[in-house]
């Protein structure tokens, strides 16, 4: 009973078309949620920035030993937002400084909905032991206390970005999972799903083809919300000092203001300015994510 | 409405009458605290411990410099050996015996005479009990025998020469009191109050909060001229000077620059920049090795080639770093003894000094065959290994921080690449002592006698071939460097001694295990509105605290219009009450408010 | 941090519904959460022994840094500290000291660790005590009236300040906090060291010190509060029962406060419990800003070593304290949702 490939594409197409119009209907009430497109359009433009900061300014401006300017300077002409303990300003490293904040977060972030899914969905589609497990390794998981697991992980291993992402998605993942199960258990409750494993679906089509489709985009949903706290958590061990000094990002901009006296100077340009950056962005994300949310659960709708 | 606004104005008035009650009965405290003259100096380092065998981190040793007597002093004037609990002593032709005669009139703070028995019971117990050798160990180590042979001497005999011997930083402990313990890490002696016979008495102690002392009016020396001193904990520096800027505390030390600059124009604060002990280098690992020659650590091999060592210390430019990362609060570095010791520090002429030239570091690598690669990485000739060094530094440490990425652009401008290996100090001191480095920076803070900081760089300083008992810093190991060592230990006459001290720096230099980076500036800061000035060590321009010795705390003299400038704390406590119950009377006034609007819907 | 944003997933709720226990089944559902319990916090231990044996660094080095010492005193440290031991041995001295309340002993501060941790909890149970009860009050407050005129200028307010607040690291909140009332407010610290002993001016002096960082953790814990229990009232709203309620000619008032608060309380409560361990991690950044000498600031000064022991503890009283919450929460859930009760 192989189909012969023009059926094949007729399937194909008709999936490819209903996702089309899904992803459609998903736009549309996605675009009447006003929090939700401000948020959106804000991290365009700022992902967009970030990555046109080579382009955009000069990257040689951020050596020490390139500048001229006093350090600790409040705002002038030359610098729009003053300059730092070295005497660069403190505008183009906060914009470079998305650039690693960004990076970080999205990484992270993508770490922990990797772990998370994979644990969610295995635990809810096998079932038995492997789900309570799982499940009693999540719930372990979720009750540490994340900072001081990071923290403790960024110790033992060596310093640097790849630390720091690894130590937030490790510590950061079991929401995820509880969500990927629940998602899984409730597609797989449905007909269709008894229907395919009656059918002779092994446990690679299942997952693949129906089980996934159905969970992802809640747990794309969810991602940003973890973007959001990744950043958070990555402003957070920055400042308490296991960051990579020689990339700063905006918590370790702020991290080297608070180390160099900025608050005893009063230096508001130098503290401001990346927290700001950090705010608008989480800000960004969560607004999206709230507005995703209620777009893809239904039990959300017309609430907020 | 006028329901409402009835209701509003019920509970603000009742907020108020709180308020005014809570003024009245903490203002009264206050007022009685105003009686004595206190000074309050702010620690950013925590008390490890105030039993004296035990105190380690500079803030404790500190508060024992007040609470306990010496046998000598360093003066306030140039760090010279002077009388402390020995009034005059003499040493025997060989320097093996040292006979000190111990004044008479020092008394503990319970009232028992204080003799040459309570020296000797000290050193002794150092010498024989392992936990009471923690701190001040190796003082005695060469000691072969200590006795009190009358209540006003006390005799030393040493095994060897001991050049330290008349600057035994050991606070001498009560026996009476010690003596019935059963074990010297008795937790008591961490609780005041705690029996000792300096200026100051230790009365009362918050661990991370404050160490109070009292003045001891008895003193041998004379009472001191404030009443009570308070160490009174902060966790950054940033929080110490608000505190100085309310008033909180008087004097504070270990400024970083920028709250230095912070601080210049406040009227009711003085400012003290004084000359440091303390310098920064940058250490280039020559190839390190155990005292038998036996390779160890990991460090490049490049670095060994004194012309490499030599190609770097051009490319770098020590002067902007005093400039830009120290917001000169520095001195240009030369040498490992600071500029503070005149007597002792050399200083590179015009022509010696290596000169910031990217040009000529560039050329003279080109030319000892250190090609650039693709990479432009330059490659050692032969193995063709890049050079590619790692900078270990001090995580969190400021100057490190800073300065490592000066250093990253200027190496990679002649070839050089450099990735900086920021870790916890004890990593820092580990991989040092390993040999684990490329690039490192260090530090030391220097003592009047040469003799330790020039020890540090000899070929038997390394460690062992078990990786231990080493102090070195640099690895250095040169012959000539060692025959130098050698003859200004025996030199009898003090200016050859300096001569020679001197010709072991500039070899230091030439060789270039390390580049001395900069001479630290002690910032310190104090209100003047309350304190007149205090006496530095040395004179004119060293330090308040952290001092070898007490003269600063000591000697400290209320100012002569009396310290009515800030609120005292009372004051403030009461502003907070004020603040918290309007807050609050707020909060239910908004409360009320919110009420009859929902109940108007 | 944890996502309360999505308010999707109650784990109490699931958990609760699944093991509906009937007749003597209240007792095994109790024996089963603290099983779970003490499952977890045999993890933690397990987890807190490995964890920090991987830690760089020779503890002995940390102890004797700045000071000179001979090798066989640098020995003598090493062997009373058991560092050279194997590792199953380490291990089983580790879970016998944990037995006798023995924790080892600090690098750093040389003493107890126990003593250290029994020192700190009480300035974290302070500032965590008063800020939750505080973000409790707030929270809910702002969230019902949020809730009950949704879409309001009211809610568009509250819900946009909560937001922001949100989207806040804790720790720079705090050092805006710190600019902004310099001179003011004490800027660290618990109390003064000349307040008189008397316990009205200890008192005062330490409420004092505490407006600062409780303010800085009510911002973020409250706003949190806030969304859940708007999110949960509007969701309670929606409820059938409402509306037959509202039919039947009740006034909204009084609607809001016999049925939809009660029944929306519950999983904002049950939060407040599940979300311990985010007040926790707030309170690491908010007590080192603010230098309160808690368990937070003891874990990043003992960081800095880094003081294996020191963090080995906090980590162990920190989770403890986390799974402790969970299983009250656990419990009131149980005590106060209608629909297992009945049951």
């Amino acid at each position: 009973m192989t189909p012969t490939t023009d059926e094949t594409r007729g399937v194909r197409a008709i999936t490819w078309a209903r996702r089309k119009q899904a992803t459609a209907g998903v736009w549309r009430e996605f675009a009447r949620d006003r929090g939700g497109l401000i948020g959106l359009g804000g991290l365009v433009l700022i992902v967009l920035l970030a990555l046109l900061a080579p382009v955009l300014t000069d990257e040689t401006a951020l050596e020490v030993t390139n500048t001229t300017a006093q350090p600790r300077q409040p705002p002038s002409a030359q610098a729009w937002l003053g300059t730092d303990r070295d005497g660069i300003s403190v505008l183009l490293l906060v914009w470079w400084g998305a650039r690693v904040s960004l990076l970080i977060g999205f990484s992270a972030a993508l770490l922990s909905v990797f772990i998370g899914t994979a644990v969610g969905i295995l635990a809810a589609h096998f079932g038995g032991w492997l789900s309570t497990t799982l499940m009693r390794f999540t719930d372990f998981f979720l009750v540490l206390p994340t900072l001081v697991l990071a923290i403790a992980l960024s110790a033992v291993l060596p310093r640097g970005i790849g630390t720091i992402v690894l130590a937030i998605g490790v510590a950061s993942w079991p929401t995820t999972a509880r969500l990927a199960r629940a998602q899984t258990l409730t597609i797989e409750a449905r007909p269709y799903i008894e229907r395919a494993k009656a059918l002779g679906a092994g446990h690679r089509h299942v997952i693949g083809k129906h089980v996934l489709p159905a969970v992802l985009p809640l747990v794309f949903a969810h991602t940003t919300l973890v973007v959001a706290n990744s950043i958070i958590a990555e402003s957070t061990l920055s400042f308490l000092g296991v960051g990579d000094p020689s990339r700063p990002s905006w918590g370790g901009i702020l991290q080297a203001a608070f180390n160099s006296g900025a608050v005893s100077q009063g230096a508001w340009w130098y503290l401001l300015p990346p927290g700001i950056g950090i705010v608008i962005v989480v800000l960004c994300f969560t607004l999206c994510g709230r507005a995703l949310e209620t777009v893809l659960n239904p039990r959300l709708r017309g609430q907020r | 409405m006028r329901r409402r606004r009835g209701r509003g104005a019920k509970g603000a008035l009742a907020a108020l009458s709180l308020v005014t009650g809570l003024v009245v009965v903490s203002a009264a405290p206050a007022a009685q605290a105003q009686e004595e003259v206190t000074l309050k100096v702010a620690l950013t380092q925590e008390i490890d411990h105030l039993n004296p065998f035990l105190a380690i981190f500079q803030s404790s040793t500190g508060v024992g410099r007040v609470a306990y007597d010496y046998l000598t002093r360093y003066s306030a004037k140039d760090q010279e050996p002077v009388p402390g609990l020995a009034t005059d002593w003499k040493t025997s032709k060989d320097g093996l015996t040292w006979t000190f005669t111990i004044r008479d009139n020092a008394k503990w703070s319970d009232g028992k005479p204080l003799t040459a028995e309570d020296i000797a019971y000290t050193y002794n117990l150092i010498r024989h009990n392992e936990t009471a050798a923690t701190a001040n160990g190796s003082f005695v180590e060469s000691f072969d025998k200590v006795t009190a042979p009358d209540k006003n001497t006390l005799v030393i005999k040493t095994r060897t020469p001991q050049a330290t011997i008349l600057a035994l930083d050991i606070p001498i402990v009560p026996k009476h009191v010690w003596s019935k313990l059963s074990k010297v890490d008795d937790p008591k002696m961490d609780e005041p109050p705690l029996v000792s016979s300096g200026p100051f008495t230790i009365t009362d102690y918050q661990p991370r909060q404050y160490v109070r002392l009292k003045a001891n009016k008895n003193y041998w020396g004379g009472a001191p001229k404030i009443d009570r001193l308070d160490f009174v904990h902060y966790d950054n520096e940033d929080a110490a000077v608000s505190a100085l800027e309310s008033g909180e505390v008087d004097l504070v030390n270990r400024l970083a620059p920028a709250q230095y600059d912070a601080l210049q124009d406040n009227d009711d604060v003085t400012l003290n920049k004084a000359q440091g002990r303390r310098f920064n280098e940058l250490l280039m690992n020559p190839g390190a090795a155990t005292k038998d020659g036996e390779a160890i650590g990991d460090g490049h091999p490049a670095l060994r080639a004194v012309r490499v060592r030599q190609a770097i210390a051009k490319a770098i430019n020590p002067q902007v770093l005093v400039d830009r990362v120290m917001s000169g609060y520095a001195e240009l570095g030369s040498s490992v003894i600071p500029p503070v010791f005149e007597d002792y520090h050399w200083k590179p002429s015009a022509q010696q000094r290596w000169k910031f030239d990217k040009r000529k570091a560039n050329q003279e690598l080109d030319a000892a065959g250190y090609q650039r690669g693709a990479d432009g990485v330059r490659r050692m000739p032969g193995n063709g290994r890049p050079l590619e060094f790692r900078l270990l530094g001090h995580k969190g440490r400021t100057f490190d921080e800073q300065s490592a990425r000066y250093i990253v652009e200027w190496l990679g401008e002649v070839g050089i690449k450099v990735t900086q290996e920021m870790v916890e100090e004890n990593q820092v001191d580990e991989k040092g002592t390993a040999g684990e480095y490329d690039l490192a920076f260090s530090g030391w803070g220097v003592n009047p006698d040469p003799d330790y900081i020039l020890g540090l760089h000899r070929c038997a300083a390394r460690p062992n071939a078990q990786g231990q008992g080493g102090t070195t810093d640099s690895f250095f190991c040169d012959q000539q460097y060692d025959r130098l060592y050698a003859r200004q230990l025996a030199e009898k006459d003090e200016s050859k001694r300096q001569e020679i001290v001197k010709k072991m720096q500039q070899r230091l230099y030439e060789q270039a295990p390390m580049v001395v980076l900069d001479y630290d500036n002690a910032l310190e800061a104090y209100r003047s509105d309350k304190f007149e000035a205090f006496t530095v060590q040395p004179q004119p321009t060293g330090v308040i605290m952290e001092q070898n010795g007490n003269w600063g705390y000591y000697q400290a003299q209320p100012a002569a219009g009396g310290g009515e400038g800030g609120l005292p704390a009372g004051g403030w406590v009461a502003i907070g009450a004020v603040v918290v119950v309007a807050a609050a009377g707020g909060g239910l006034a908004l409360r009320k408010r919110g009420k009859s609007v929902e109940d108007r819907e | 941090m944890s996502d309360v944003l999505t308010g999707i997933e109650q784990p109490a709720d699931e958990e609760a519904a699944r093991g509906a226990p009937r007749g003597s089944g209240a007792v095994r559902f109790l024996l089963g959460k603290l099983g779970s319990a003490l499952l977890s916090l045999a993890l933690v231990v397990v987890l807190g022994f490995l964890l920090f044996r991987m830690i760089p660094g020779d503890p002995v080095v940390t102890m004797t840094r700045g000071r000179p010492v001979s090798p066989e005193q640098l020995a003598e440290l090493r062997e009373r500290l058991g560092v050279d031991k194997p590792m199953w041995q380490q291990f089983v001295d580790y879970i016998g000291g944990l037995l006798r309340g023995d924790l080892g002993t600090s690098y750093l501060f040389q003493r107890p660790v126990a003593d250290l941790l029994t020192e700190r909890l009480g300035p974290t149970l302070l500032l965590v005590g008063t800020a939750t009860l505080l973000a409790i009050v707030l929270g809910l407050w702002f969230g019902i009236r949020s809730a009950w005129r949704r879409n309001s200028r009211f809610d568009k307010v509250s819900t946009g300040t909560a937001l922001t607040l949100w989207s806040m690291p804790q720790f720079w909140l705090g050092l805006l906090l710190l600019i902004a009332f310099a001179g003011v407010f004490p800027s660290g610290g618990m109390r003064y060291s000349d307040t008189p002993p008397d316990v009205f001016s200890q008192t005062l002096d330490v409420a004092y010190h505490l407006v600062l960082p409780c303010l800085t953790l009510t911002a973020a814990v409250y706003a949190q509060y806030l969304l859940v229990m708007r999110s949960s009232l509007l969701e309670e709203m929606n409820a059938e029962y409402l509306t037959t309620a509202r039919a039947k000619g009740l006034r909204d008032d009084l609607v809001r406060r016999r049925h939809a608060v009660p029944n929306a309380l519950l999983p904002t409560v049950t939060l407040v419990f599940l979300q311990f361990g985010m007040v926790l991690n707030g309170a690491v950044a908010v007590e080192t800003v603010y230098s309160w000498p808690g368990l937070g600031l003891l874990t990043y000064e003992a960081l800095s070593g880094p003081d294996l022991p020191v963090l080995q503890g906090a980590f162990l009283v920190l989770a403890a304290a986390v799974i402790l919450m969970n299983v009250l929460a656990d419990l009131l859930y149980r005590v106060l949702d209608p629909r297992v009760r009945a049951t």
